[in-house]
C-alpha cells in the first residue's frame, strides 16, 4: 500500500509540473497580448483563454496539493493526541475530503454533459466549444476523487492495522501555506 | 441557523478537517437543513464559473513570481544595501529587517515565504554582531506580513473576488496603511530601543558612497514593484497582465543572478501548483458557501440577528475586530479571511461600511493571526530558520508589532481617509 501511496505521490507530481507549464504557456499568451496591443496586433480572447487555463490548472492542482499535504488543516486539537489521537484526526480528514471529492467530480459531469448535448459555445468571438476546457476540467476533478478515495482507502486499512506513522506520512498535517 | 453555521464551522475546523473542505461540507449542511429548494444539483455550475476566472489567475502568476524571488538570491544584496541605509538608527539592524521584509514581501506577495528567506539572510548578522534575537526576529516575522497588504496583494485579489470589488482600486487602498505600518513598526522599534538599548544591538554607519552605490541592488526589487504597480494605474494593464509582466521580470532578475537552472524552474513551478491549488480549494469552498449562504437566506437571518441587537454601527464593528482577533490566535490568514468573508461582508456593507475600506482594515487583521500565537505561521516559519534559541523569544518580540498594527486598526476606523484617499483621487 504504502508503494501505491508513494506511485500516486509521484504521479501528481509529474501531473503539477505539467499544470505549472501550462501557467507559463498562459503567462506567455497574456504578455504576448500586452505588447502586441499598442501595435494593434493582440490576439482576442486572451482573457476567456487564461480562465479555461486557470480551471484546468485549479482541477488538476488540488490533488498534489492533497499528496503533499499541503491543504491547510487547523491543527491545534489534533496536534495535541498522541500518535493514535492524531491517526484518527487525519482518518477523518482524509474521508470528510473524500467524500466531498466525489461529490464535486460527481456534479461537475452534468455541467459537461450539457455542454456534450447542447453543442455549447463559449458567449465570445472564438466561439470556444465548451465541451473542450470542460472535459479537461471535469477530469481534473475525477482524478482528485480518485487520488482521495484511493488515499482515504489506503488510510482506513492502516487505522485497522495499527499503521499510525504511516497515516502520519501520507495523510498527516504539515503546517505549511 | 446561525447557530449551526458559526458553530459548525468552528466543529469542523477543531476536527482538522482541511479548511476548504469544511467550507464544502458547511455549504452541503446548510443546502439540507434550510434551503427550501435543493442548491446542489447546481455546484458542478458553482465550481466551474468560480474557477474559470481571468482575474484569478493572477494568483498563480503572482504565486510564481514570488517562487522565482525567492530563489533568486536577491534578498541578499537588497538586504545589505538597506542596512546602510537605515540601520544608523536606534536598534540598528532591526530595521534593515523590517525594510528588506517589506519590499520583498511587497513584491514576491508572500508573507510565510519572505518571513523564510529574511529570517535566513539576516540570522547569521545578529548572531554574529550579539543582537538580542527576542525583537531581531520578531521584526522578520511581522514585517513579513507587510506583503498581503501593500500591492500586489493575492489576498486583495481574493477579497476582491468574492466580495465584488475593484481589485486595482484594493490596491490602491493598501498602499498608504501598507507604507504607514512599516513606518510605525521602525518607530516602534527605536522607541523600545531607546527605552532599553539591551532590546537591540550595535547600530552600523555606512559611508555616503556605499549607500550610493547600493542603490543598484535596490534596483530589481524597487523595478519590479514599480512595473507592476505602474502598469495597473496608468491603465496599461489588468492586474492579471502586470502579474504576467511581473513573472517575466522575475526571470530577467533570477537571470541577472545566474540562478536559472532546470531544477529551479520546476521546483518554482511544482510550488506555485501547491500554493495556488491549496488557495484555489478554500476561494471556491468559500464561493459555495457564499452562494448557498446568499440562496438559503442564511445571509439576511444573521443581518436581522445583528440589528436586532441594537448596537450601532460602530459597536458592530468593533465587536466583528475582536472577533477577527480572537478567531486570528487560532486560524491563519487566508483560512479566516476567504471563511468570514461570505458572512461578515455583508453585514459591514449594511452598517453603512465601505467594502473597499473594510478590505484594508480585514487585512491589517488577518496579517495579525499570522503573528499571534498558538497558530501564527510566520513565528514558525522565523523559529524554522533561527534553529537556536526557542519560540517563545520569537512570540515575545513580535509583540510590540502586533500593538503596532492595533494602532493602525485604530487610525483607520478613525481616518477611513488613510484607505480611501488614493482610490477616491486617482
Amino acid at each position: 500500500m504504502t508503494t501505491l501511496l508513494s506511485l500516486l505521490r509521484m504521479l501528481n507530481e509529474k501531473l503539477a509540473v505539467a499544470a505549472g507549464l501550462l501557467l507559463l504557456i498562459s503567462v506567455c499568451v497574456t504578455l504576448y497580448d500586452v505588447i502586441a496591443r499598442p501595435f494593434g496586433m493582440s490576439i482576442g480572447g486572451t482573457d476567456e483563454l487564461s480562465g479555461y487555463a486557470m480551471a484546468v490548472v485549479t482541477s488538476w492542482g488540488v490533488s498534489y496539493a492533497l499528496t503533499c499535504l499541503a491543504h491547510v488543516r487547523i491543527d491545534i486539537i489534533r496536534a495535541r493526541g498522541n500518535a493514535k489521537v492524531r491517526a484518527w484526526f487525519d482518518a477523518v480528514s482524509i474521508l470528510s475530503l473524500a467524500a466531498v471529492a466525489v461529490t464535486v467530480a460527481y456534479r461537475a459531469w452534468p455541467v459537461l454533459a450539457k455542454s456534450i448535448a447542447n453543442n455549447s459555445t463559449a458567449n465570445t468571438t472564438l466561439e470556444t466549444p465548451l465541451w473542450i476546457p470542460q472535459s479537461l476540467w471535469m477530469a481534473g476533478w475525477l482524478w482528485f476523487a480518485l487520488s482521495a478515495v484511493v488515499m482515504a482507502g489506503c488510510v482506513c486499512a492502516f487505522l485497522v492495522a495499527g499503521r499510525h506513522d504511516d497515516i502520519e506520512e501520507f495523510a498527516g498535517s504539515r503546517g505549511e501555506a | 441557523m446561525i447557530l449551526f453555521t458559526s458553530l459548525g464551522l468552528l466543529a469542523l475546523l477543531a476536527l482538522s478537517i482541511p479548511v476548504g473542505i469544511v467550507l464544502f461540507l458547511l455549504g452541503f449542511g446548510i443546502d439540507t437543513l434550510f434551503s427550501p429548494f435543493p442548491l446542489m444539483r447546481g455546484l458542478g455550475q458553482v465550481v466551474w464559473s468560480s474557477s474559470n476566472s481571468a482575474t484569478l489567475i493572477a494568483i498563480p502568476f503572482f504565486v510564481l513570481l514570488g517562487e522565482l524571488l525567492v530563489r533568486s538570491g536577491v534578498a541578499q544584496r537588497t538586504y545589505a544595501a538597506l542596512e546602510s541605509w537605515v540601520s544608523w538608527l536606534p536598534g540598528g539592524l532591526i530595521h534593515a529587517n523590517i525594510a528588506t521584509a517589506t519590499l520583498f514581501s511587497a513584491t514576491s506577495g508572500s508573507s510565510v515565504a519572505t518571513a523564510a528567506t529574511v529570517a535566513s539572510v539576516a540570522t547569521p548578522q545578529a548572531e554574529r554582531l550579539g543582537y538580542d534575537p527576542k525583537l531581531f526576529s520578531g521584526a522578520i516575522a511581522a514585517g513579513g506580513t507587510l506583503g498581503i497588504m501593500i500591492p500586489p496583494s493575492i489576498n486583495l485579489i481574493v477579497y476582491g473576488f468574492l466580495t465584488e470589488t475593484s481589485i486595482p482600486k484594493l490596491f490602491l487602498a493598501g498602499l498608504i496603511p501598507g507604507f504607514a505600518l512599516a513606518l510605525l513598526f521602525m518607530v516602534v522599534t527605536v522607541i523600545f530601543c531607546v527605552i532599553r538599548p539591551s532590546l537591540g544591538g550595535p547600530g552600523t554607519s555606512a559611508s555616503w558612497q556605499k549607500r550610493i552605490n547600493g542603490l543598484v541592488d535596490l534596483v530589481p526589487l524597487l523595478g519590479l514593484f514599480g512595473a507592476i504597480v505602474g502598469s495597473i494605474y496608468a491603465g496599461w494593464a489588468t492586474p492579471t497582465e502586470a502579474a504576467a509582466i511581473g513573472v517575466a521580470m522575475a526571470f530577467a532578475i533570477a537571470a541577472s543572478q545566474r540562478a536559472i537552472t532546470w531544477q529551479m524552474i520546476v521546483a518554482s513551478l511544482k510550488g506555485t501548483i501547491r500554493t495556488t491549488s491549496m488557495i484555489m480549494l478554500v476561494v471556491i469552498g468559500a464561493y459555495v458557501l457564499n452562494f448557498v449562504l446568499t440562496a438559503s437566506g442564511v445571509s439576511r437571518a444573521l443581518q436581522d440577528f445583528l440589528q436586532g441587537l441594537g448596537l450601532g454601527a460602530l459597536a458592530t464593528l468593533l465587536v466583528i475586530v475582536v472577533m477577527y482577533i480572537v478567531l486570528g490566535f487560532f486560524i491563519e490568514t487566508l483560512s479566516l479571511m476567504v471563511a468570514t468573508i461570505p458572512i461578515v461582508v455583508p453585514i459591514v456593507e449594511q452598517l453603512g461600511y465601505d467594502k473597499l475600506w473594510f478590505g484594508i482594515l480585514m487585512i491589517i487583521l488577518v496579517e495579525m493571526a499570522l503573528i499571534t500565537p498558538p497558530v501564527g505561521l510566520n513565528l514558525y516559519v522565523v523559529q524554522g530558520v533561527r534553529k537556536s534559541g526557542t519560540l517563545f523569544d520569537v512570540m515575545l518580540g513580535v509583540i510590540p508589532y502586533a500593538l503596532a498594527m492595533l494602532v493602525m486598526v485604530g487610525l483607520l476606523i478613525a481616518f477611513p481617509a488613510i484607505a480611501l484617499y488614493l482610490p477616491e483621487h486617482i
